[in-house]
């Protein structure tokens, strides 16, 4: 029993595909053990939760017993003809929760990436001491847990908490942040002498609400939630800058150097085109992220003040869990689902297109 | 490194390793049921051992819970079943949840707004016509649980609102019993009289549950013999009003001063006054045991005195294992002493008839609340006007700078879909 | 981290402008007190945290922004302790969080060495499998869940909560993109000897994968201890309570929600955090470059 390295280098290693030999068959059952036991835990609970989500869609399940059971009805695209056409309740619950979560996106995504590539340059620069301090300090909000976040935030923008004493040395009166409904373009706009909605823009809707409704903006709680999440994403979207950074070849920096360019230039020409394909994946994973926000929803807001925080993921835990209209609820995250899909192909060409 | 000379050994080996591990996970599964559940519930069976029953309530506090808690273990040890009461975090989630699964509570609270949903997707055994003693419920509370003629489930109390005040506050504010409002301009001006620099009037939660006082007052409602009547001109004089206090800044919300409904903003010293139900009564009593407070019958309106009332019923899951010992838990938590007793832990009234006396008796500075009974009316149970409900509130967060005739139109619109759907 | 710097830094030294050099040290110092200030506001809120969970509620609203409650009171920690049941919560939330991980990691290093490195038919199409399935946005899961929960018949128990959270296709991914940088000659020397696959993955190859295996160790805790909507779906008895569950019914309302009691939620709050705290700062480096890693997967 020697282990010769010289014979296992001469040896032509080939676990390219099927050898009949005992070593390749061993290795072939080993391969199918190996991945049975993720394969089947994926298979179970994403994949067939996917198709059963798919058939209490499309089915009359009332929410008692099995939505497999013999008694329950198909019906059809019905469940998606209320939310996106009913003009009922459900649509313009569907029509407010897309609202929010549309400037939620809006806001958060471009937020996060531009505080963490700023955050990430700042941090990278090779005269920084205690660089490690930053980074640490930077990331620690994106590993604690959601729901503790919510509760300090909660504490901090109450009505007489921390963030309104602190704009309040400035002379300012801070809401009531997350008890005030107003949308923050509607106050803009109030401020500016449009208070009331044009008629058009009233009286013409989409999906349920009026265009008014639609631009009203995020509401002031809902601009709270938007800075949680800035605060709690910003971290973790600095270290990918941080890899792509120091991936940017030490010569091209100095090359910048060289040519006279200001540090803003130098970012602008120089390290943010090469720091496309980790944009790209922050952009990506910003879209993806944002349109599912509910854990803050759940454990901050519950939807309220007046239904500005209402996100579709809670609309769809709600509309299942709480008003046991199961079928709507699925319905609502299979719109979400084709939501996320849509702009993520978007985002692709759009992307992509543009590269030079 | 050692090798093991038996190649063949270690592949087995391996391979059952990874094989345990995946009938693991199977076993782990393996508890399903086939999908054709005919109500097979955790709860024992009729026959098997030691009968348990499951008990599940919205608990308004410590002192509720507790209540119930003794109150079903009473009655668990003279009949020999085993009672587990537990308070949810999230009612309405969990019961879902329960019914989903085929393992629902055998015994739990069931408010007004949802009896008729739940009725409908057969979550609900109606046992109504099973109770020893119906005729002593009131007819109001019995017709607030009776879905499409059935009498599903027995009322367990019922509150009504009154105006709760801070005695304190009011001496401080130089007012009398002279100064009592009956009316709503005096309750207008008595609510400026007690704002202060840091303490509103009056404070209530921006809810319908509240406010609906006030359209009761006017006489109004949302729903009049089966017909939606949101946006009725009473309903919008009501809400006028309030948002006329509004703007005069002697009434406020309570999210707006932090709390989080009128009882907490009456403890922590926000308000001199709210409109709150019975079970304020046990809230102050364990939170704010030092709060020297008046209940007073709300002030007419223009069509008279107007209150709310809202009730909960002992609802029993159509998949109980043992519907029978549940309805014994029941006659049992329903009969008058027992009554009598949940409104010493935790304030509510009694829902029977029999139990009217002794409650005005035992209790006689919540007689307002009583009174109310009289005149009060209740939150529409018929399906799908509890989502109407919901939409209102949201609205009505912003009656401050919003437009009661808006806000009650398409309340309306949502109304008269759902009674028709 | 800092590889190149003193190389590049000797290098540029004789060459920039003398406009460039002027300009660097007064920009620099700008840019390093911004990025200061932004360092207190990004650590601030949890100094406020902590400080304000030893006031009472009084004072916790009336003066938040107090970094020194003196004397400070433990009436928040006592009543978590007492009225509501956290060291249950803290226990489910352990027993969880350490089964998920070691069921993840287990199961993501076996699958990701197999599609590295084992040639099988339908290799190919399992991949795909893993891939199809990261697509999936957890949203669409959560109502399903519950479904497929009920029907194997786990809700409301430990397995109703430890075993979906196995399932993760993205560690699988980094584990394989790891294997594949393991040389093969490392594992030919090893079949030559004689030893099994198994044998082979378990005390050759593993071993080697050590920073990868310590990194989703880490991050599989971290998911599972802080996972909160998946809890909210599996189960619904309090006494399978994780600590998440427990602040988040302290936030929503309810006999201990109430809107003034902020210690209490802080305190509950501050508690969760330090496991993943400590974990975190004990294992800086790997966290940190595991994320960038993993997200780039």
């Amino acid at each position: 029993m020697s282990s010769d390295v010289a014979t296992a280098t001469r040896t032509p290693t080939s676990s390219r595909t099927a050898r009949p030999s005992p070593h390749g068959r061993r290795q072939a059952r080993a391969g199918w053990v190996f991945t049975a036991p993720a394969l089947l835990l994926v298979l179970l609970f994403v994949g067939l939760p996917v198709v059963m989500a798919v058939w209490v869609s499309v089915s009359g399940w009332r929410g008692r017993g099995s939505p497999f059971a013999s008694g329950v009805p198909f019906v059809g695209l019905d469940n998606y003809r209320t939310l996106l056409a009913g003009g009922g309740l459900p649509t313009q619950d569907l029509g407010t929760a897309l609202r929010n979560n549309f400037w939620y996106v809006v806001l958060v995504v471009p937020l996060q990436t531009v505080v963490a590539l700023l955050l990430a340059v700042a941090v990278n620069r090779r005269t920084l001491r205690g660089r490690g301090f930053f980074r640490t300090a930077f990331y620690f909000p994106s590993v604690t847990s959601s729901v503790a976040i919510v509760v300090v935030f909660l504490f901090l923008f109450s009505a007489s908490g921390a963030v309104n004493q602190v704009i309040g040395v400035l002379g300012i009166d801070g809401p009531n942040w997350f008890a005030d409904p107003r949308g923050v373009l509607h106050v803009l706009l109030g401020a500016l002498g449009v208070g009331e909605s044009p008629g058009a823009l009233a009286d013409h809707g989409f999906i349920g609400i009026s265009w008014w409704e639609w631009l009203a903006g995020p509401s002031v709680a809902m601009s709270a939630l938007i800075l949680l999440a800035v605060f709690t994403t910003s971290g973790t979207f600095m270290l990918l800058f941080l890899a792509g950074l120091q991936n940017i070849s030490a010569e091209v920096e100095e090359a910048a150097l060289v040519d006279g360019a200001s540090s803003f230039q130098r970012l602008r020409h120089v390290t943010v085109p090469m720091l496309r394909p980790v944009l790209f994946t922050v952009l990506t994973l910003g879209l993806v992220g944002t349109w599912q926000v509910f854990d803050q929803i759940y454990a901050g807001t519950q939807g309220g003040p007046a239904k500005t925080t209402i996100t579709p993921a809670y609309l769809s835990y709600t509309t299942s869990f709480v008003d046991q209209r199961w079928g709507q609820g699925a319905a609502i995250a299979f719109i979400l689902f084709a939501i996320i899909v849509v702009l993520t192909l978007v985002q692709r060409a759009v992307l992509r297109g543009d590269r030079t | 490194m050692v090798l093991n000379p038996s190649p063949g050994r270690r592949r087995t080996r391996a391979a059952v390793l990874a094989a345990a591990t995946t009938l693991g996970l199977l076993l782990a599964g393996c508890g399903g049921s086939g999908f054709d559940d005919t109500g097979g519930a955790a709860s024992s069976g009729a026959d098997s051992g030691p009968k348990e029953l499951q008990v599940l309530i919205g608990s308004s506090g410590q002192a509720e819970t507790t209540a119930v808690t003794q109150a079903a273990q009473a009655w668990g040890t003279s009949s020999g079943t085993k009672v587990t009461v537990t308070a949810a975090s999230d009612l309405d989630q969990q019961l879902s949840q329960g019914f989903a699964s085929s393992q629902p509570p055998d015994v739990f609270y069931v408010g007004s707004d949802v009896v008729a949903s739940y009725a409908a997707n057969g979550s609900l055994a109606a046992y109504g016509a099973d109770l020893p003693d119906t005729d002593d419920f009131y007819p109001n509370l019995r017709s607030a649980f009776t879905v499409d003629g059935t009498f599903y489930c027995a009322p367990k109390d019922f509150s009504t609102l009154a105006l709760i005040v801070d005695e304190q506050a009011w001496a401080a504010a130089g007012l009398t019993d002279a100064d009592v409002p009956t009316t709503w301009d005096q309750l207008a001006s008595v609510a400026g009289r007690l704002t202060t620099g840091g303490r509103t009037g009056l404070v209530t939660s921006s809810e319908y549950q509240r406010l609906g006082a006030f359209m009761a007052e006017a006489g109004g409602s949302l729903v009049t013999d089966g017909k939606a009547t949101a946006d009725s001109a009473q309903n919008v004089e009501a809400l006028r009003y309030v948002k006329g206090l509004l703007s005069a800044g002697s009434m406020r919300f309570a999210a707006d001063v932090g709390a989080g409904d009128g009882t907490e903003a009456l403890g922590t010293g926000k308000a001199a006054m709210t409109i709150e139900g019975n079970w304020a009564v046990g809230g102050i009593a364990s939170s704010y045991p030092d709060l020297r407070y008046r209940v007073l019958e709300l002030p007419a309106g223009p069509a008279g005195k107007g209150t709310l009332s809202f009730t909960n019923c002992w609802g029993i899951a159509a998949d109980s294992g043992d519907q029978d010992q549940a309805k014994a838990l029941v006659a049992s938590l329903t009969s008058t002493d027992q009554q009598l007793a949940f409104t010493q832990a935790f304030g509510v009234m009694p829902s029977v008839a029999s139990a009217a006396d002794g409650f005005r008796r035992q209790f006689p500075d919540q007689a307002a609340f009583l009174a109310g009974a009289d005149y009060a009316k209740t939150v529409p149970n018929q399906a799908g006007v509890s989502d109407v409900v919901k939409d209102l509130n949201a609205q009505l967060e912003g009656l401050a700078a919003g437009d009661p005739a808006e806000i009650l139109g398409r309340t309306q619109t949502n109304l008269e879909a759902a009674l028709k759907g | 981290m800092s590889r190149t710097a003193p190389d590049t830094v000797a290098r540029a030294a004789p060459r920039p402008s003398p406009r460039a050099t002027r300009r660097l040290p007064v920009g620099g110092l700008v840019a390093h007190a911004v990025l200061v200030v932004l360092a207190v506001v990004y650590v601030f809120p949890f100094l406020i945290q902590v400080a304000n969970a030893f006031k009472t509620d009084g004072d916790a609203t009336a003066d938040p922004l107090d970094l020194l409650p003196l004397p400070g009171t433990t009436a928040a920690f006592t009543t978590l302790f007492t009225q509501l049941d956290f060291p249950r919560a803290a226990m489910n939330s352990a027993v969880v969080a350490v089964a998920v991980t070691l069921g993840r990691v287990f199961f993501d290093c076996l699958a990701g060495y197999a599609l590295a490195r084992l040639p099988f038919r339908g290799r190919g199409i399992v991949f795909a499998g893993f891939v199809a399935v990261i697509a999936v946005p957890p949203v669409v899961l959560l109502i399903p869940k519950f479904l497929v929960l009920n029907q194997l018949g786990i809700y409301d128990s430990y397995a109703g909560m430890i075993v979906p959270l196995m399932a993760d296709a993205g560690g699988v991914f980094i584990m394989k993109s790891f294997f594949e940088s393991v040389p093969r000659s490392v594992e030919e020397a090893s079949y030559l000897d004689g030893a099994g696959t198994f044998r082979t993955f378990w005390s050759v190859v593993l071993p080697m994968a050590r920073p990868a295996v310590v990194t989703i160790t880490i991050l599989s805790f971290q998911a599972s201890w802080n996972e909160l909507s998946h809890f909210v779906v599996s189960r619904s008895s309090p006494d399978l309570d994780t600590l998440t569950t427990l602040v988040a019914t302290l936030t929503s309302g309810g006999a201990f929600g109430q809107a003034n009691q902020y210690p209490l939620k802080l305190a509950a709050a501050a508690l969760m955090t330090i496991p993943v705290a400590v974990l975190f700062f004990v294992f800086q480096r790997q966290v940190m470059a595991g994320t960038e890693g993993a997200v780039k997967e």
